[in-house]
């Protein structure tokens, strides 16, 4: 799963044991972007 | 369009008339009761408040020896009739 | 059973049109209304692919936006329905994303008007989409009515029928719509919706003209109001053909 950092703002990838922490600067705190796929919405 | 007759006799005839609204129905019912064959000329929407029956259902009545029918047919001629002059009566304006 | 009708413009352009139509009842006059409104089909967007939005606001939202932009409908014959054409639309901020970014895949649908904003974006945000317009009608959805601000009244005719007292004061008489003078059709706007400014003085009455209608049509955009109007009559010759053939089975 891709996160981003909070604090250095680099891309963070967490497996499901390593916990949630920045390996770069130890920050806990990491946010889940926007995935790339293409989002198909109706007009309603 | 789907036509479906729900009561008919000599005179008289309820039909319903599947996927219409207002906008045509009134200007058919306008155009029968203009008819000196037609008597009577109504129709209904939503009879039931809530529910299934939505579709228009048309009632005519018509003077001893006319197939209630026929004025139908009457009446549908005279609405496209009546579209075709004003059209062309628009047109001719513009 | 051939009726006389005539049609005369009061006041005319591309997309507004004031006409008066005489010979008509109230029955008839609303059915080609409602027919204006409900019945003739538009290009309008109704699904949106987002590539990439960083905006501030929801796809959702977005998309609604894109839905309400009204779309030049192209003529009778050259679309049908289930056809659809694609907009796309790719801004990057800092920037407002406008109607006219909406690149169109056919020359025939384009956005009516160029300067509709969708949306603001704000510093390395970006809207990156794909639309795609369907043809359907006003009774399905509000973005597919072609005739917006539709509708008539009954053209009023004014006699002067006397003076008044030389040292009364005239009460104002407003009016709206056009008035028939003389046989002379006057929109009431050139005198500000007022008799008293047209007649100072005067006593004068106002009746309706019966079967004469003032219709008052404003389209979006998606065709002219010549387009409209004859489209509607259009879709109700061709239910009563409809109804006339299925009668005789």
């Amino acid at each position: 799963m891709s996160y981003k950092c909070s604090r250095c703002k680099r891309d963070v990838e967490l497996d499901e044991y390593g916990g949630v922490r920045c390996p770069y600067c130890g920050h806990r705190v990491l946010l889940k972007e926007r995935s790339r796929d293409v989002k198909e919405v109706g007009v309603n | 369009m789907e036509l479906r007759v729900t009561e008919s006799s000599e005179t008289e005839l309820s039909i319903e008339i599947a996927g219409e609204d207002h906008t045509f129905m009134n200007v058919l019912k306008g155009a029968l009761l203009e008819s000196d064959d037609v008597t009577a000329a109504t129709y209904d929407m939503n009879p039931e408040q809530s529910g299934g029956q939505t579709d228009p259902i048309l009632t005519i009545k018509t003077e001893p020896g006319v197939d209630p029918l026929d004025a139908l047919e009457e009446g549908a001629i005279t609405v496209r009739e009546k579209t075709t002059a004003f059209r062309d009566a628009f047109e001719a304006a513009a | 059973m051939a009726t006389d009708y005539d049609v005369e413009f009061v006041e005319r352009e591309d997309r507004e049109a004031r006409f008066l139509v005489r010979g008509v009842t109230p029955a008839f006059a609303n059915g080609i209304r409602r027919a204006m409104v409900a019945d003739v089909p538009t290009m309008a967007v109704d699904t949106v692919r987002f590539i990439e939005n960083s905006s501030v606001m929801f796809d959702e939202q977005i998309a609604l936006r894109l839905g309400l932009v009204p779309l030049t409908t192209p003529p009778e014959g050259e679309f049908v329905e289930d056809d659809t054409v694609t907009l796309s639309i790719d801004v990057q901020g800092p920037a407002t994303a406008y109607s006219g970014d909406l690149v169109s895949s056919d020359d025939l649908v384009q956005p009516a008007d160029e300067n509709v904003p969708i949306i603001q974006l704000k510093d390395d945000q970006r809207l990156e989409a794909e639309a795609d317009a369907i043809m359907n009608h006003g009774k399905n959805h509000a973005k597919h009515q072609g005739g917006v601000a539709v509708g008539y009244r009954h053209l009023q005719r004014v006699e002067v029928v006397g003076d008044l007292d030389e040292f009364e004061e005239q009460e104002s008489q407003i009016v709206r719509g056009v008035v028939e003078d003389d046989g002379e059709l006057v929109p009431t706007s050139e005198f500000d919706h007022d008799l008293a400014n047209r007649y100072p003085g005067k006593e004068v009455r106002l009746e309706d003209v019966p079967e004469a209608f003032v219709f008052h049509v404003e389209t979006d955009g998606s065709f002219t109001v010549d387009e409209l109007v004859t489209r509607a009559a259009d879709s109700i010759i061709d239910r009563a053909t409809e109804l006339e053939d299925a009668v005789q089975l």
